[in-house]
């Protein structure tokens, strides 16, 4: 078919740009998730030896195997389907208020997590150059404190000004940095091992020795001993910073691409995996290796580089391998910066989305479409954090927990919640051990561990005293502006709880239908033409049976033209292109599948559908019925339309299609 | 399905213009009725004209296609209009009317492909220059002939 793309009857064409269409496989989701979770390996085991002493890696190792059940509550989390992450889990559940704390301490720990993984990765870096100094005999030590602030502050800044401009292919890079830690971790175990079989090994031991630093307020209450069950749980909690980054996962898997269940669970395996063997592993060599009061004093902040550092041979080769370890560290701990802001950025879309904050919150970015506003106060106090830690990572490092374990807590409650709120949902993964009783299935998995949660985040409150004044003061504050901020917004609120949730979207005009789709390259088409957000059955159906590697699926929406005469069944048309797009993206998250969102401003939608499909080189075109006129007179029109637009032979056959609820009404062109 | 075989000279309606696009469509649905003796063209024409209220079947080419599916009918049957005037479609956006082809099909849904191939066909067929060169014949026997080639 032969159609001018610029005909009158498409007066503008607008494509979508800001929403997220596209979608990425699960390995890169696990490497996303793993530069924020993986990256403290870098820094927990040093934390966890200033805790309780050389037993450390067994607490790092159970924490390692701990993290394998928080992500299969993930897993049921992200079943779930609630966009938004834990914070509109925890609402879901729980309601507003436990919503709002949740945030709060979920935003605690990614405020943090930047600073932490930036000021480590400072410590790696200087402790390199220290060694280079002394091999030189130079005489010299630079300041470890100030090298990592500044080189904290420098990747936090670079890190913020990218996020601002909206980095592009950040998956990619993940994988790229996951893929280059990963041979690291594989030398650094091969090289261990050679070390141990010269120089004998040891297993490090067990017995616990707390700090009166790491006793916190427990070393004053006689009933909280540092040996059995309650000494197990406070070095436990001293560990438990090496979860961090975990909830990454259901922020990344709106991403993640079809099928997206069986990819949500590959991408688990993949981080569980990954995380037990680097973050574990490694953890366990350098106690091994390393001797103790080396990573007492000298590698306190930087243990990977001390395991480098303790190898069995010549010098330069230690020091080349301390090289790939910094390499491997600054690029994993930069990636956790990245990951914090991300993460942080969007859950605070989620709350402002929620009418919780104000719309300043949200503004997008008119050059780069990001919510720059946000961007610019997450790194803001992210920098403040910085400073104020003056390099100390076991100052962060004790802060840090409070976040990760209460926001879990909030989060495993919700999901026992939802198991009766939301009994007839379907999951496509349940946490294990349940009993089945009526319509329910009583969670005693998720009990259990919600007890260990509860049990761990309560004894962190005793022993972590900074983790606990700066958590819980962090956590009312920003309840407080949550709540204060949404009572200043309420009106606000109702009207977009009436307007329901809208996709901030950035919308480019292009000159015509062919610009639109120049950047299509699969070898198959779909054009699915949308009209309402409760009207798309047919795209559901589209999504839920397209083959992604091999279709493109345009999704356009026609709006008539103002202050033109329109047709008659033209008049009812005009709803909110956000309103309609919003579903649409919802739906393409859903199923994981890239969809190419188009909108055209004609006075006749079926002329602009046949134009579009025609400058497409669509082979199918799918709509959904009409309400009003039903699915016969709609595919008489669109043949009608087809017929009188085409102008030469097709190159293939193009099947008209109208789908509703289990029913199809569809016309086959052949010529 | 050939136009020609579907249309002979008699249920060519040649015209200056038409009052208004009901009439016109009562009189072709009348001109149809001669040869379905079993159909009342009363009852036929508020049919079509009951479709035409919903999506209208009016091109930007010129072309009308009223139409309507009847449970009396085993074959399709079908009269047209040629104006030399244009007459305004209110209903439909107000576009210009040329040429009005009305068809009649059985409702069986057997049927209900060849419907769409009809329409397909003649919205393909009825461009705006075949209908230029269709006004610029004088007489049903000449317009039925061009529809036969």
């Amino acid at each position: 078919m032969n159609i001018p793309s610029n005909s009158s009857r498409v007066k503008k064409v607008v494509v979508l740009t800001t929403a997220m269409l596209t979608f990425i496989p699960f390995w890169k989701a696990a490497a996303v998730v793993l530069c924020d979770f993986g990256s403290s390996a870098f820094y927990a085991g040093g934390i966890a030896m200033r805790a309780f002493g050389p037993a450390f890696p067994w607490y790092i190792l159970a924490v390692m195997l701990f993290s394998g059940l928080l992500l299969m509550l993930e897993l049921e989390a992200c079943s779930l389907f609630v966009r938004g992450g834990a914070y509109k889990i925890v609402r879901e559940g729980l309601g507003d208020t436990a919503a709002k704390l949740a945030a709060s301490a979920l935003i605690f720990d990614f405020i943090l997590t930047g600073p932490i993984s930036a000021v480590t990765a400072g410590h790696y870096l200087c402790g390199l150059l220290n060694s280079f100094l002394e091999l030189l005999d130079s005489g010299l030590e630079l300041p470890e404190a100030g090298v990592s602030v500044l080189f904290g502050l420098l990747v936090t800044g670079y890190f913020w000004r990218q996020n601002v401009k909206g980095i592009e292919e950040s998956s990619s890079k993940s994988a790229k940095i996951i893929a280059f830690s990963l041979a690291v971790c594989f030398l650094l175990a091969i090289w261990s091992f050679i070390t141990m079989a010269l120089h004998g090994a040891h297993l490090p031991p067990t017995q616990l020795h707390f700090s009166d630093e790491s006793l916190g307020w427990a070393g004053h209450i006689d009933w909280m001993q540092t040996v059995g069950l309650v000494g197990m749980f406070m070095a436990f909690g001293h560990s438990v910073l090496a979860l961090s980054g975990i909830e990454t996962l259901s922020q990344v898997y709106r991403e993640i691409e079809y099928p997206k269940a069986q990819n949500l669970k590959k991408a688990a395996w993949l981080i569980f995996g990954f995380a037990l063997l680097f973050t574990g592993g490694l953890t366990f060599l350098s106690a091994v290796i390393i001797p103790p009061e080396l990573i007492a004093t000298k590698y306190n902040d930087n243990l990977l580089s001390g395991l480098a550092m303790s190898m069995a041979g010549p010098n330069f080769l230690k020091l080349l391998m301390q090289a790939l370890v910094v390499v491997c560290g600054v690029a994993m701990l930069s990636g956790a910066v990245n990951t914090s802001l991300i993460g942080s950025n969007s859950l605070m879309n989620r709350i402002a989305e929620d009418g919780i904050l104000t719309d300043w919150f949200r503004k997008i970015h008119s050059r780069y479409g990001t919510s720059y506003h946000i961007i610019h106060v997450i790194a803001a106090v992210q920098l403040a954090v910085i400073l104020l830690s003056r390099g100390n990572v076991y100052l962060l490092g004790e802060a840090y927990a409070f976040g990760v374990m209460w926001c879990f807590v909030f989060e495993v409650t919700a999901i026992i919640r939802l198991r009766w709120k939301k009994a007839a949902q379907k999951r496509d993964f349940m946490f294990p051990l349940n009993i089945k009783y009526e319509n329910y299935y009583i969670p005693v998995g998720l009990i259990l561990l919600c007890g260990i949660l509860v049990t761990v985040a309560c004894v962190n409150l005793f022993t972590k005293q900074i983790a606990t004044i700066a958590g819980l003061g962090f956590t009312a504050f920003l309840f407080a502006v949550f709540s204060l901020s949404e009572r200043l917004n309420a009106k606000r609120a109702n009207t977009m709880f009436e307007e329901g949730y809208r996709e901030r979207i950035n919308a480019e005009t292009v000159d015509d239908l062919k610009e639109a789709f120049a950047d299509l390259d699969r070898p198959h088409r779909i054009l699915v033409a949308v009209k309402s957000p409760d009207n798309l059955y047919h795209l559901e159906e589209v999504l839920s049976k397209a083959d992604a590697e091999n279709t493109d699926v345009i999704v356009l929406y026609c709006k008539p033209v103002e202050n033109m005469l329109y047709r008659q069944d033209m008049r009812s048309a005009a709803v909110d292109e956000h309103e309609v797009f919003t579903a649409v993206i919802f739906l393409a998250e859903k199923y994981g599948l890239p969809v190419t969102p188009v909108l055209v401003h004609s006075n006749d939608a079926y002329y602009a559908i046949a134009q579009a499909a025609a400058v497409a080189d669509a082979e199918e075109v799918v709509m959904g019925v009409s309400g009003r006129h039903g699915a016969n007179p709609q595919i008489e029109r669109a043949v009608m339309t087809w017929g009188a637009v085409k102008e030469q032979e097709l190159k293939h056959p193009v099947t008209l299609r109208i789908l509703w609820e289990g029913r199809e009404v569809s016309y086959r062109f052949t010529r | 399905m050939s136009l020609g075989r579907l249309i002979r000279p008699e249920r060519v309606l040649v015209a200056e213009t038409y009052p208004n696009k009901k009439e016109l469509i009562e009189a072709l649905v009348k001109s149809v009725c001669l040869d379905y003796p079993q159909l009342d063209p009363a009852d036929v024409a508020s049919q079509v004209l009951k479709r035409e209220e919903g999506i209208s079947t009016t091109l930007d080419t010129g072309l009308s296609i009223p139409h309507a599916r009847l449970e009396e009918l085993t074959d399709f049957a079908a009269a047209m209009a040629v104006l030399h005037q244009p007459l305004q479609d209110v209903s439909g956006g107000d576009l210009p009317i040329r040429v009005m082809f009305l068809f009649l099909s059985p409702a069986k849904p057997i049927f209900f492909q060849k419907h769409l191939q009809l329409l397909s066909a003649l919205a393909e067929k009825f461009k705006p220059e075949f209908i230029e060169e269709l006004v610029s014949l004088s007489s049903a026997e000449e317009i039925a002939a061009r529809l036969a080639r």
